[in-house]
């Protein structure tokens, strides 16, 4: 045997870390004990390292690591490797990863599968770039034999080896040949291309999925259909916690194509031959619950008022989320202070596809293949092998493309997969578990509640002199992922981002985390902490440039004078929407961001008495470092910017002794196509790492808009969202 | 049994007349590209064309169609080539994609009815179907894309 078809396990883990490992007879030999058998070694492809595999017929397979959820990375990631290779992108497949196989971990959530904070692209641009590159260069090794030159010589076209002579070879040809003596590169030290000469980052190329999309064949979780499947639909406890006492089911079991009422630990699955039977049984249902769940107590009025006492009461104990020198000190000191509290409700993700999953628990109960759209391979096997009390290794996941998400499906422990799990296990077949818009309402996991309490410090001549922000809202990672919160405890970056107001250098600045009691179910959400924080500090940016007597973008070009791409952003946006020349229009100017993308941006708005808030324009500067693909980056800053607009405009969800007031879009409303205004998005072109752009759009929003809302009125918004009813009792009438 | 046709072929479906009929087309016509998202005439998801006009299938019981034409996002064209689809692809509309089907669906019936939209009909029509993802703009322009082309 002479072939290297197949690298090992142990020795691919190897090609990735490094370091001059040579591939000779002997590596193959261990390959073809563990992987072929001995007397017929199957043709391979060359599995070159384990990111990608290059077939005989030149189809080059890279591993998308993270879910995909519209946010595009299923196109993105593999384009940062192919780049490196030098592939032909139409020769490339996009092998899904399918299992919690930490070798492709998120380096950015400690090696965990997790698709989540913007992180995708950020996180993966350095290794797949090169697993990328060390596939390209043993490319070139072989190349280099076949063809009897120097490797330096040769150079690389997309999908093609060629040499000074002009003779070229195919990478699928370079297969066949095989790797031996092929002294493989250490990953770490592999030289990568300079950005001159990238032929697909920074390109627009058409997502693989666009036209799936635009055709109704795009599967998803909901659409699953497997021969055998049964449908389920779930009664869940009304409020969490509680459990089913009494089940009288008789009527339910009565509908045709009914098969089994089933108890789980939350709630009441009926399972049947069809949805409609099984949605129809379950209004049939009739369930005790039990009341002896304390989350019966919650009422988010009574909430918003706690939070707010605790973000008063300097006296509450707190952690320090961030700091710079004295900020109490300075503000202690300062010939003036101010401050403000601001408040924010619950939200909802409002993903258009609820929640689905479908599972089908083997006969003997020891393995289970799962088919469902997640953020988090890690956490949906764990998810599984813990409701079956089985070994990770015995559950096979199918991770489907996500009808949206926005954090939605990120826990540890993750329901509506345990739901068909158990209703599976219980029927013995193959079972599909849909919760209706109500059911995932009702059962939301919500962006918490927030109380903020800003206070600052200003010279005599109207500069900031000392900034203190205190948030008084629960940890999101104590309830949704516990395991989580024991590692970083009491630093809680789900609830607490954007506080650092890290783009402004504020000498004196402190921001604390009040971490109040827990009094509903909690996510993340899209932007995190800085949904809400970024709102309190930037409003109250704009009341302190007033109380300073100064323009609301001077006084913010003052705390930027070391952020030059941060105060690059500012002046284009300014340019952008004229906002030196904005005479009575009334702009908002708002600077925030998430992680270390930027952004800057202005909404102009019209308000009349009914208090309906119209958003006519909105201006953005973003700064997100290298943009791997501009046109999906700006459909995500859009969209980013748009969920902005209908998270401060309309999106509230209430709590009344521990149940959810809203049911579905009716009373939970989202932006409409004729609520959006025209969108102009300007991306700076940095030399810097990419930082992410699924949620940079965001933060910056509710900011602008309540800031707007002041140039149109007069008056302040310090409560989003900023509905009718709050905008005229600002107004007055 | 009702009859009715469904992307132009002749159907007889025995479910009873009063199932939802977006679960008819989903889980026993085996049609999954129109998509549940409320059930509640609020998102649109589920939208297709009843004798031409765009309706919520969440809204109509099976028995509400006999003897009508559906049409679904699988019937608008053979091949992903109606204008409005190439239209979606050209401006690379979809994030997510859930909703696509639906808005497709409801910007067809828009454009048989005002084949030149406006800005405004276009945004009034298309308030009917719900994008979380925030893609509305490119909705615009893939709608005006098609119209201009037409």
């Amino acid at each position: 045997m002479t072939r290297a078809k197949t690298i090992p396990e142990l020795s691919r883990r190897g090609f990735m870390k490094g370091a001059g490992l040579v591939f000779t007879l002997g590596a193959v030999g261990v390959a073809s004990v563990t992987a072929c058998s001995p007397a017929a070694p199957a043709p391979v492809p060359l599995d070159v390292n384990h990111w990608l595999s290059i077939g005989a017929d030149g189809v080059i397979s890279i591993v998308f690591p993270s879910t995909e959820m519209g946010q595009s990375g299923y196109s993105t990631l593999p384009q940062i490797l192919a780049e490196e290779l030098d592939a032909d992108w139409d020769d490339v497949q996009i092998q899904q990863l399918n299992k919690d196989d930490r070798r492709f971990g998120n380096p950015l959530f400690g090696g965990v599968l997790y698709t989540a904070g913007s992180t995708g692209v950020q996180a993966y641009f350095d290794p797949m770039r090169r697993a990328g590159a060390q596939a390209r260069d043993v490319l070139l090794q072989i190349a280099a034999r076949e063809l009897g030159v120097d490797k330096e010589f040769l150079a690389t076209e997309p999908s093609v080896v060629v040499a000074p002579d002009g003779r070229r070879l195919a990478y699928g040809d370079l297969v066949e040949v095989g790797l031996e003596g092929v002294v493989v590169p250490d990953a770490d030290v592999v030289r990568l291309k300079d950005r001159s000469a990238f032929r697909i980052i920074g390109k627009d190329l058409p997502r693989r999925d666009v036209l799936a999309k635009s055709t109704g064949q795009a599967e998803y979780a909901i659409d699953v259909e497997l021969p055998d499947m049964a449908y389920g639909a779930v009664l869940r406890a009304p409020v969490e916690d509680e459990r089913p006492m009494r089940i009288d089911d008789a009527e339910a079991r009565a509908v045709s194509g009914v098969i089994d009422v089933v108890e789980l630990p939350d709630g009441v699955a009926v399972i049947a031959e069809s949805l409609w039977a099984a949605l129809g049984a379950r209004n049939l249902l009739e369930v005790e619950w039990s009341e002896s769940s304390p989350a019966r107590a919650f009422n988010s009025a009574d909430t918003l008022q706690q939070y707010a006492a605790a973000a008063e009461d300097t006296g509450a104990s707190a952690a320090v989320w961030a700091e710079n020198g004295d900020a109490l000190k300075a503000i202690d000191a300062a010939d003036r202070t101010y401050s403000q509290l601001y408040l924010t409700d619950y939200a909802y993700h409002a993903q258009i596809e609820p929640m689905a999953s479908v599972a089908s628990v083997d006969a003997d109960g020891q393995g289970v293949e799962v088919w469902a759209g997640t953020q988090t391979q890690s956490w949906t096997t764990h998810t599984v092998a813990t409701t079956l009390g089985i070994p990770p290794e015995n559950v096979r996941l199918n991770m489907m493309t996500m009808g949206g998400s926005f954090g939605r499906r990120t826990a540890l422990v993750q329901n509506y997969v345990r739901d068909a799990v158990l209703s599976s296990k219980a029927v013995g077949r193959p079972v599909k578990v849909i919760w209706t818009r109500e059911d995932d309402v009702k059962n939301g996991t919500f962006r918490p509640a927030a109380a903020q309490k800003v206070e600052a410090g200003l010279t005599e001549d109207g500069k900031l002199d000392g900034w203190y922000h205190r948030v008084a809202t629960p940890t999101v990672i104590g309830f949704f992922n516990p395991v989580r919160w024991d590692a970083v405890r009491p630093n809680d970056v789900i609830s607490m981002r954007g506080a650092e107001s890290k783009f402004y250098g504020i000498k004196d600045f402190r921001a604390d985390h009040v971490i109040t009691e827990r009094q509903a179910r909690l996510a993340p959400y899209r932007g995190i902490g800085a949904a809400y924080t970024s709102f309190a500090a930037e409003a109250f940016m704009d009341e302190l440039a007033e109380q300073a007597g100064r323009d609301p973008l001077d006084f913010r070009l003052d705390l930027v004078e070391e952020n030059l791409r941060g105060r690059h952003l500012l002046e284009k946006v300014a340019d952008m929407s004229g906002w030196r020349r904005r005479g009575d229009r009334a702009l908002g100017l708002s600077f925030a961001g998430y992680s270390s993308s930027m952004a800057a941006g202005v909404a102009e708005i019209e308000v009349d008495d009914s208090g309906v808030i119209r958003v006519l324009n909105f201006w953005a500067a973003v700064d997100a470092g290298l943009i791997v693909s501009p046109d999906n980056s700006h459909n995500q800053i859009e969209g980013g910017i748009i969920f902005g607009i209908s998270s401060a405009l309309s999106e509230r969800i209430d709590i009344e002794n521990g149940e959810v007031v809203q049911n579905n879009f009716y009373d939970y409303p989202i932006a409409r196509a004729s609520e959006v205004p025209p969108i102009e998005i300007y991306m700076a072109d940095v030399d810097a790492p990419p930082t992410g752009v699924g949620e940079v759009g965001s933060p910056m929003v509710s900011g602008a808009i309540s800031n707007a809302f002041y140039a149109a009125r007069g008056q302040r918004l310090r409560h989003m969202p900023f509905t009718p009813d709050r905008v005229r009792d600002a107004l007055g009438v | 049994m009702t009859k009715f046709v469904l992307n132009g072929e002749p159907v007889d479906v025995a479910n009873s007349t009063d199932e939802m009929l977006l679960l008819v087309l989903r889980d026993t016509m085996k049609l999954k590209g129109t998509k549940y998202g409320c059930g509640a005439a609020m998102c649109g998801a589920c939208t297709v064309h009843v004798d031409g006009a765009a309706m919520y299938s969440c809204q109509l019981s099976l028995g509400d169609v006999e003897g009508s034409e559906v049409t679904t996002i699988e019937g608008l064209s053979e091949d992903g080539t109606h204008p409005l689809q190439e239209a979606w692809v050209a401006e690379q509309v979809p994030q997510c994609g859930y909703c696509q089907s639906g808005q497709i669906m409801r910007a067809a019936a828009l454009l048989s009815e005002i084949p030149k939209p406006s800005r405004e009909d276009i945004a009034f029509y298309m308030s009917a179907n719900l994008c979380r993802c925030g893609t509305y703009n490119r909705i615009f322009k893939a709608i005006e894309r098609a119209a201009d082309e037409a």
